[in-house]
């Protein structure tokens, strides 16, 4: 147990809070302090994939007894740290527990250290190595890989933040979450119809150019971005603010097994069984900063959950991309407020285009002929359109590209296209039951793969646009 | 002496002859009514004294015994007050009679004879009965006049009635009334239903394409329609306009729709009831109101819908259990009330249309994200409706809220006449081809409606996967594809009508953009 005796050995498992960047973050858990974890070594272990569940805490492995602890509620990165440091590996504690006195033995071995054992946490360490191996079968039963940050695998860009996760409960590919380029998108759960239109095309973008989105698949932006990466058949990595048995949004659950099914992982720091509290979703949302290069704000409305995790990525030294926007829509307070609070760190965001050129990515996989007039036009980044809707008839085509802009209503795409509202509603069932449309409530948008294009600019509607377009019919 | 008049209760909404049987006799005096009368009818001896007294007549200082016959028969309401004051004056020898005499009306203090809700079944009920002629309240006469085989008499005031038993035809009005002083309440309320005037039409409809879609078909088909839609997105407007869309009663529809509204006693019926009721109920209303009942058995709105409409606003407002009432007669077209009294069954065929917001705030899935609910409010209020009853509605339809500006750009619509004429030719078509509108087809005839070709089969197989189709839904699908394929003169159900009815399949709720993300 090298990594851990390491750990222990220097002692810095107490905790010494870290200032959040003024202003953004007040509120959020104290649970910082420098990294108590080694770099990984060589000798960083993982475990058989095939291994089954035997009986006795004694016969866990260490991948497995770092999962078992973590799940006892109590402890955290600095409480394992510290367990750790007093015991010399995870299965040691499990074993010390389940023996006789565990919880005395364990307070004894904390104290010996110069650290405190809450005798409540010691019954509950008890009462987990008591029920380890039903634990550490259920996660398996479940698909999840368990990762700690001694295995090879774990996010190396989670290493370096300052007390990274111990243990990653990672269900699906867990090369996603080590990709070469990612970048989150985040935003508010209150999105408007535009702002989720905007995290769409960006996630479309960031995946036909190759990199990984990461965000935490909420409703509104998050859930957009990951549902286009999706559709563009890109990976993208969701991290849960919840334990995997307890998915929350429930409405996403579907969205996650297709995240899993096209190559990317859900992500969580917490075990199978945590609820989702108020308090997990500030962590979770480090971890979404901490697992990308990037950090793309689409809306954030004052107090949005989406200006923590801006504030986790400056002060993990990584970028900060925010979307403007008008200032008197409230979804937009936050970003507009963070670009003036943040001048230099917070990087406003023009257009997709620019923002691909930004984070690099442009050369990485733009289609050959690509100008930066096109470019700034929004022709050349994201999934073509044109092409999507190759093959399809001219009713379908014509109803789809009126939606590629914005959502509409029937009334405005009969305005658009001339064609009968039955013919319409016809056309609308065929792109919907094909993905490429969502229907709520008499408004029809983009969907799927469409959604995932990057709309070209057009100039603000206004009343006198309408009638302009029907006396132009 | 013993005195014996015909006359009539009512039950739900049929007509049971009572025989109102007086005896005057000897003894302290004194007034006594046996035989079930309810609360209403006691209250009848306070009634038929005063008018006796400012008739010119006597009440007896003698021993009275109204004895209502059949014993077991509950007695409601005030349609025995002229039977009994006759059998009374007949009893104390201050009338002799010309003959057997049948008689309804409710009496005032200064002897008015007042019309009485549910005249026409109780009159029915004595025709049939074998009763030749029947005296009733003058105000009424026209609603009396459309039971046939029965000659109606008509008396505005107890010395009228008087004079028709005694065997004397009667000229004017009787003796001097209260009615004369004070303007009496059934004359007041004479006008029938509201002028049609006020009710909107579709060209004041702007915009909402698709809703105004959806009730064309709705109406086309008797399907159940429910339109969900922000606060001012013109689904009650819309929802009015259906009056004038709906085609006019046939005459054994009329028949059934002139009996609820005599019994229902908004005034007297003046003449058949040719249009298609419309009944909107507040979200208040209770339980009773909604499905009928009370002490006499009352018809509640689902029944005052028949062959119409019923209208429900703010759906999910509505009492759950009020509500989960429907499932009957949305299923049965009929309604089943079992009281203390006993049972009623009473019809109500009705075409639901209902509305709600998505929402409590009504704002969820608007564009500009204002939605104010807690995150995750607007899936419970749409939960409020129950499965089974979702299963009954056919048609949803999401109605997006107009920008203002937008609206003043817009042309108005269509009007409700060239809608109503097509409404009419479909209806008049499922009924010739099927024997029932396409809203009424289920199990095997539907299938046999819907046969559709081998495309048209493939992509309803394919939809009704891909939306997750539950067998009932898929039924749903299918009705409404026939009367698509009905408004569109096809003689088949096609891909294009199957297309079309998906779009008003049940989650346009306002939870549905957000899980698209």
């Amino acid at each position: 147990m090298l990594g851990v005796g390491h750990a222990g050995a220097r002692g810095e498992w107490r905790a010494a809070a870290v200032e959040p960047v003024a202003g953004i973050a007040s509120g959020r858990a104290p649970d910082t302090s420098p990294s108590p974890w080694p770099p990984p070594s060589a000798a960083s272990r993982s475990r058989p994939a095939t291994g089954t569940p035997t009986a006795g805490a004694l016969s866990l492995d260490e991948v497995d007894a770092w999962a078992v602890l973590v799940a006892v509620d109590g402890i955290g990165p600095v409480t394992l740290a510290a367990l750790l440091g007093a015991l010399g590996s995870g299965r040691a504690v499990l074993s010390t527990a389940a023996g006789p006195a565990g919880p005395r033995r364990l307070a004894e071995a904390v104290a010996a250290r110069g650290g405190r054992l809450d005798a409540r946490l010691g019954r509950s360490i008890v009462d987990a190595a008591q029920q380890a191996p039903a634990l550490v079968a259920r996660v398996r039963a479940l698909g999840i890989e368990v990762l700690t940050i001694e295995s090879a695998d774990y996010p190396g860009r989670l290493r370096l933040l300052d007390l990274p996760p111990p243990v990653l409960f990672v269900r699906g590919d867990i090369a996603a979450v080590n990709p070469a380029r990612s970048v989150a998108v985040v935003g508010t759960r209150r999105a408007t119809e535009r702002g989720r239109r905007i995290a769409g095309a960006i996630g479309g973008a960031l995946s036909t150019a190759g990199a990984v989105v990461v965000s935490g698949l909420a409703i509104g932006i998050d859930g957009a971005a990951h549902a286009a990466a999706v559709a563009c058949g890109g990976r993208t990595v969701a991290v849960l603010g919840s334990g995997h048995q307890r998915l929350y949004p429930r409405a996403h659950a579907h969205l996650a097994d297709q995240i899993v099914a096209r190559g990317g992982a859900v992500v969580s720091e917490f075990a199978p069984d945590v609820g989702p509290v108020p308090g997990t979703f500030p962590r979770r949302n480090r971890v979404i900063s901490g697992l990308a290069d990037a950090t793309v704000i689409v809306e954030a409305r004052e107090r949005s959950g989406a200006l923590i995790t801006a504030s986790w990525t400056l002060e993990q030294g990584r970028e900060c991309f925010v979307i403007p926007g008008p200032i008197d829509v409230e979804q937009s307070v936050g970003c507009n407020r963070l670009l003036r609070l943040y001048p230099g760190l917070a990087r406003a965001v023009p257009g997709v285009a620019e923002l691909l050129e930004d984070l690099g990515l442009v050369g990485t996989a733009a289609p050959a002929g690509a100008d930066s007039r096109s470019l700034r036009e929004g022709r050349a980044v994201g999934p073509d359109p044109e092409a999507i809707l190759a093959g399809r008839g001219a009713a379908e085509a014509a109803v789809a590209r009126v939606l590629l802009p914005r959502a509409a209503t029937l009334d405005e795409l009969v305005d658009a296209t001339g064609f009968a509202p039955a013919t319409i509603l016809a056309v609308l069932t065929r792109l919907e039951s094909d993905g490429l449309v969502v229907a709520a409530l008499g408004r029809y948008g983009a969907g799927g793969a469409l959604a995932a294009t990057t709309p070209r600019r057009r100039p603000v509607r206004v009343a006198r646009a309408d009638v302009a377009a029907k006396s132009g019919e | 002496m013993l005195a014996t008049v015909l006359a009539a209760t009512l039950r739900g909404l049929e007509g049971r002859p009572v025989r109102v049987e007086v005896d005057v006799a000897p003894g302290l005096p004194g007034f006594t009514i046996v035989g079930l009368a309810d609360a209403a009818l006691r209250e009848s001896r306070e009634r038929v004294r005063g008018a006796l007294r400012n008739s010119g007549f006597v009440h007896p200082p003698r021993r009275i015994t109204v004895n209502l016959a059949p014993a077991d028969v509950p007695k409601a309401g005030s349609a025995l007050d002229l039977g009994i004051a006759i059998a009374i004056l007949v009893g104390s020898e201050q009338v002799r009679p010309n003959g057997r005499w049948a008689m309804l009306g409710e009496l005032g203090l200064g002897g008015e004879v007042r019309p009485v809700p549910g005249l026409l079944p109780m009159i029915v009920a004595l025709a049939r009965r074998g009763a030749g002629r029947v005296i009733v309240p003058a105000d009424a006469l026209d609603e009396a006049r459309l039971v046939p085989g029965i000659e109606a008499l008509p008396a505005a005031s107890l010395g009228e009635a008087v004079e028709l038993v005694r065997g004397r035809r009667v000229r004017g009005r009787g003796p001097i009334t209260r009615a004369e002083l004070i303007p009496d309440e059934a004359v007041v309320r004479v006008s029938p239903a509201p002028a049609d005037d006020g009710w909107p039409d579709l060209a004041d409809v702007r915009g909402q394409a698709e809703a105004r879609r959806a009730l064309e078909i709705a109406v086309a088909g008797g399907h159940a329609l429910l339109m969900i839609g922000a606060p001012g997105s013109g689904k009650t407007l819309l929802a009015r306009t259906i009056r004038g869309l709906l085609p006019p009663l046939d005459p054994a529809e009329a028949q059934e729709a002139t009996v609820i509204a005599s019994v229902a006693g908004e005034g007297p019926v003046r003449g058949f009831v040719t249009r298609r009721p419309f009944r909107a109920p507040h979200h208040t209303a209770s339980y009773a109101a909604l499905v009928g009942g009370g002490p006499r058995m009352s018809p509640g709105e689902v029944t005052r819908a028949h062959h119409g409409v019923l209208f429900l606003d703010e759906l999910p407002e509505f009492d759950r259990a009020a509500r989960e009432a429907l499932r009957q007669p949305l299923e049965e077209g009929r309604i089943a009330i079992a009281r203390a009294g006993g049972a009623v069954e009473m019809p109500a065929r009705f075409q639901l249309v209902a509305a709600m917001n998505p929402c409590p705030c009504g704002w969820a899935a608007d564009p500009s994200g204002r939605c104010t609910c807690p995150l995750g409010l607007p899936d419970r209020y749409a939960a409020r409706i129950s499965g089974p009853f979702r299963d009954r509605l056919d048609l949803w339809v999401g109605m997006p809220r107009v920008a203002p500006e937008a609206l003043l750009a817009r042309e108005d619509g269509e009007a409700s006449a060239p809608v109503a004429a097509r409404v009419a030719a479909v209806w008049a078509h499922q009924v010739d081809t099927r024997g029932r509108i396409a809203g009424r087809l289920t199990g095997r005839a539907l299938r046999a409606a819907c046969r559709l070709d081998s495309g048209a089969e493939r992509a309803a197989i394919r939809l009704a996967d891909a939306a997750g189709l539950t067998a009932r839904a898929t039924e749903r699908l299918l009705r409404v594809s026939r009367t698509i394929a009905d408004l569109d003169g096809a003689e088949r159900v096609a891909v294009r009508h199957l297309e079309e009815a998906a779009r008003y399949r049940v989650p346009a709720t306002a939870a549905a953009a957000e899980r698209a993300g």
